[in-house]
């Protein structure tokens, strides 16, 4: 094949992908500015109002508060479980590290429906739904191997010797810990709580099955709009998504961009 | 002679104290034969040993068995006077340079150079003048802000040897921390080593594969195999005088030539070549004997080989040039499985013998060195 037919085939595929996958985005945001009083893509007119309605709309206001708090209570659930096990794993020598690793993966391989029910029956013999933050927890758990994965390819990454030459310095163990091997996975914690932060701001079938009217999250009270009628205001929030998802991958570049000076070569 | 200048007579040697005292260090992982075999030796105070051995011959778990990461199966290693079997690595007094370096990523280098400090709970102002002390010995002054990967391959070598060095440890331990660098910087940063050694005498133990560097840096080397020491000496008397064939062949480059010990020499068919035997070698077993390449003589005729006692018609079979010398391969029909490997060295003239060319080689009897060889 010439180079440039490779050229010609490799820019079409670029170009799908990007178009398919920017689409509804462009879309959704084209929406959300229309002036008239139904859905339309390309808009008819511009106008922000839309956006106004969703500001003053006391409903939505409350369910992105309560969003934040699921979100909030995943990462701090999530962070300091994830990140001592994705350390443990990949810099220990543990036994049944295998078994381990499965264990911890378990959450992947049920699928969410079945652990948004058992998660419901539980919370529900314990009592404490109707709150906001068993979301949180049960989100923490359904998502948990993305944080284990992403703080264990920053600890693998890092030279071997570290903790040795922490010891060899003078350290003990519980100093090593503090001073040399989390700091040294810091940009691996940053991208898994970002991204904990994220998927539980977005997570809708869990949200749907542990809440009630007095408790629904944001993706929630989408669907309940949704299915009443279909209003451009709906647009507006998805763009609101986009937008906290801009910022934590904006967030990540700025802290975790680092990532490449942080390793030791 | 030379000799008495750099070799310490007996007396003077047992007049410095020791500063390290290994006995009878066996390690043994549980698979096959143990890494490393009742090792035991004494590192004087304020010098440099180099432990060299090729990989997997037990010296870098030697290393860490002294550090303190790993435990012997059995023998005991004494620091300044005091067994360290029972001290967990940070309660060792020991500064270490890892092959890695393992520089903290996350701190700049005056902050790797003080954590060792602030783990002994140095209070702030000490820490700091010695910081900046440290980095200055090293040459480092002005870059102590700089985070490691801002930093040269040679400058993360100084800040890795000013992070072992600033808390005063008795003893300095680097595990091969120059192999990865290019030669120039290797033989650079291996001056720097030994000029940041005396200036502070502190004890050294130094691992390498390099015989080179092991020559040039140390006062005292260990060579390894096989998880056992295989002799222990001054760098001059580890060259002049091996003890076995594994010395004679892992330090410098030698041909060797099979044959049968006996009064006379080593007879090799109908060949009888005078050489020193080493007092383990039995008369009638069969053995090896070494000539090293720069002892073996080349010319067109007799007249270059003047005084040696052995002398060979040869043939040029290759002809390396490494610039301040060439190296000649010859074979001689007379013995002619032994490919002689023959230094050439003429400052003065560029006459090269082309591949092919008849000549006639040499050495002088006593520089063959004959060893126990077990066919």
């Amino acid at each position: 094949m010439t180079s440039s037919s490779q050229k010609l085939i490799f820019w079409t595929l670029v170009g799908i992908s990007i178009i398919t996958l920017s689409m509804p985005t462009i879309i959704v945001l084209g929406a959300s500015v229309t002036s008239g009083n139904i859905i339309a893509f390309p808009p008819d007119g511009f106008s922000l109002k839309w956006y106004e309605k969703i500001a003053m709309a006391r409903e939505l206001r409350l369910a992105l508060w309560r969003s934040l708090i699921v979100s909030t209570v995943c990462v701090i659930v999530s962070l300091p479980v994830g990140t001592v096990a994705g350390i443990a794993l990949t810099r220990y020598r543990l036994k049944f590290v295998n078994l381990i690793n499965i264990y911890l993966l378990l959450p992947f391989t049920v699928p969410l429906i079945g652990s948004g029910i058992g998660m419901m029956l539980v919370f529900g013999e314990w009592g404490i739904l109707g709150n906001v933050w068993p979301v949180g927890v049960a989100c923490a758990v359904i998502n948990l191997p993305f944080v284990i994965w992403s703080v264990s390819s920053s600890a693998a990454a890092l030279d071997r010797d570290l903790e040795l030459a922490a010891e060899n310095c003078g350290a003990g163990r519980m100093e090593t810990f503090w001073y040399v091997t989390l700091p040294a996975v810091m940009p691996g914690v940053i991208t898994g709580g970002l991204l904990m932060f994220v998927l539980a701001m977005t997570e809708f079938l869990v949200s749907l099955l542990l809440t009630d009217a007095r408790t629904v999250t944001l993706p929630v009270q989408i669907y309940n709009n949704i299915r009443s009628i279909i209003t451009p205001d709906l647009a507006a929030i998805s763009v609101v998504f986009v937008v906290i998802a801009l910022i934590a991958v904006w967030l990540l570049d700025r802290l975790v961009g680092l990532e490449i000076f942080l390793k030791s070569k | 002679m030379f000799m008495s200048d750099l070799q310490l007579d007996s007396a003077s040697r047992a007049e410095r104290s020791v500063a390290v005292s290994v006995r009878g260090v066996t390690m043994d992982f549980g698979s096959g034969s143990p890494a490393v075999k009742d090792a035991s030796f004494d590192v004087e105070t304020g010098s440099f040993l180099t432990i060299l051995g090729p990989s997997g011959s037990g010296k870098t778990t030697l290393l860490r068995m002294i550090a303190g990461f790993q435990k012997p199966t059995q023998g005991t290693i004494t620091i300044a006077g005091k067994p360290v079997d029972a001290d967990p690595p940070n309660r060792r007094s020991i500064g270490m340079v890892f092959q890695k370096l393992a520089l903290f990523p996350h701190m700049t280098a005056a902050e790797n150079v003080a954590f060792p400090l602030k783990m002994r709970r140095t209070n702030p102002a000490e820490i700091s003048g010695k910081v900046e002390k440290f980095l200055n010995l090293v040459k480092l002054d002005g870059y102590a802000e700089r985070r490691p990967h801002e930093l040269s391959g040679g400058q993360q070598q100084r800040v890795a040897i000013a992070r072992a060095l600033v808390f005063e440890p008795e003893l300095l331990l680097l595990d091969e921390p120059l192999a990865a660098l290019d030669r120039k910087l290797r033989e650079e940063m291996q001056l720097e080593f030994r000029r940041i050694q005396k200036e502070l005498g502190v004890t050294t133990i130094n691992v390498t594969h390099d015989q080179r560097e092991a020559l040039v840096v140390s006062d005292d080397i260990i060579v390894m195999d096989q998880g056992l020491i295989q002799q222990h000496d001054r760098p001059v008397g580890l060259y002049r005088a091996p003890n076995n064939l594994f010395v004679a062949s892992f330090i410098g480059v030698s041909t060797f030539i099979d044959g049968t010990l006996t009064a006379d020499g080593l007879k090799v068919g109908d060949l009888l070549l005078p050489g020193s035997a080493t007092p383990e070698a039995t008369l009638g077993a069969p053995a090896r004997g070494a000539v090293r390449a720069e002892q073996l003589r080349i010319g067109a005729g007799p007249e270059a080989l003047a005084g040696c006692e052995i002398e060979m018609d040869g043939k040029v079979e290759d002809v390396i040039f490494e610039g301040e010398r060439l190296i000649y391969v010859v074979g001689c029909e007379r013995a002619p499985d032994i490919k002689f490997q023959i230094y050439h060295h003429d400052p003065h003239s560029f006459d090269i013998f082309e591949i092919g060319s008849p000549v006639r080689i040499g050495w002088h009897g006593k520089d063959m060195k004959i060893f126990n060889h077990d066919a």
